[in-house]
């Protein structure tokens, strides 16, 4: 996966070279959405072990808190991440591209991954522990993996559709 | 408890852990924007960095988890820590050499750019894990030892704190091997 990643930013380093920026926040928001993940895959597998969640595809209390309290941790992150991305991008002078719109592709792209996460993992949890098998074992190897792939996918998805 | 954990609660124990790991990668993203792209063979390098990167999760947060639990179940002694360095380093140079093949693969099939020796895409993800580990390795176990002295668990606060160090020197010492190799 990390190979495929390293081959959609090498087939777009024209992109790379118009805005450097890019390069600069990448390996944060791959980090940022894979450690979401996995403390929400942490979560999801302590729940099912002890039942505070049941093993059914179904919207229950404990669910939506644990989402608003990850989705609240991911857009202070995400805000911090911004800030102190641009602010070391004009500090070390790279250039940067048209900061709103970046702002708006990174932030799609970020909620965009999330969501896609929060599904496939809650649905995988349930899938792996009806099965008798941990989830942590098999799911947070695979967030990392997915992780790295869908973070400069949708990325430069995004901005070639938009710039 | 997990199963009491409020909103609020979530997010005050998660965010400071997650604003060291984002200063962290931005450091790692300074070394990139402006040290590594003005390298000429840049779009053959940028195949290897994502696949660096991701080791820090495969391979150095093993290490850390461990150390962790050899320490707080009391068996952590000289020869276990020897061992889990010696797998972590085997572990290590074999997913270099996969890396290296892979990438060489790519680019004959893909990318068909030419701008390095094929014998520099085994070196290059070899040496720069041998590095990265050299700062990795030492740092968290000195982490783990000293969180595990004061009564911290190793693994609230030494995962993120890995993450950051993680990241910036898998940057780091990957434009050390570019450099010492002599990269164009």
């Amino acid at each position: 996966m990390g190979l495929i990643s390293g081959s959609l930013l090498s087939i777009n380093e024209d992109l790379l070279y118009t805005i450097p920026i890019m390069l600069l926040i990448i390996p944060a928001l791959n980090s940022l959405i894979g450690d979401i993940s996995t403390v929400l895959v942490s979560r999801l597998t302590t729940h099912l072990y002890i039942g505070t969640l049941p093993p059914k595809i179904q919207k229950s209390k404990r669910l939506i808190e644990d989402l608003y309290g990850l989705i609240i941790t991911l857009l202070l992150s995400l805000i911090s991440l911004l800030f102190i991305g641009y602010l070391v991008g004009i500090i070390s002078g790279i250039r940067i591209v048209n900061p709103l719109l970046m702002i708006f592709v990174i932030s799609i792209t970020i909620l965009l991954i999330f969501s896609i996460m929060f599904i496939t993992l809650f649905i995988g949890a349930i899938f792996l522990f009806k099965r008798g098998k941990d989830p942590n074992n098999f799911l947070i190897p695979f967030v990392t993996s997915l992780a790295d792939f869908l973070t400069p996918f949708f990325l430069i998805l995004f901005l070639i559709m938009f710039l | 408890m997990e199963n009491q954990d409020s909103k609020g609660k979530i997010v005050k124990e998660t965010f400071p852990s997650e604003l060291i790991s984002i200063i962290g990668d931005i450091l790692a993203g300074i070394l990139l924007s402006l040290l590594i792209l003005p390298f000429n063979s840049f779009p053959i390098l940028i195949l290897m960095v994502p696949a660096l990167l991701s080791l820090r999760g495969n391979l150095s947060g093993p290490f850390i988890a461990r150390t962790s639990r050899d320490l707080i179940i009391g068996n952590f002694t000289k020869r276990t820590w020897i061992e889990n360095v010696f797998a972590t380093y085997t572990l290590s140079i074999l997913t270099g050499i996969f890396i290296g093949i892979f990438s060489t693969i790519l680019n004959f099939v893909f990318f068909k750019l030419f701008l390095l020796p094929t014998l520099y895409f085994i070196l290059i993800p070899i040496i720069s894990i041998t590095l990265t580990l050299l700062i990795s390795i030492p740092s968290s176990t000195l982490l783990n030892y000293l969180a595990f002295k004061r009564g911290l668990n190793p693994n609230n606060v030494v995962n993120p704190i890995m993450t950051a160090v993680d990241d910036f020197s898998t940057v780091f010492c990957f434009l050390l091997t570019i450099i010492m190799l002599g990269v164009p």
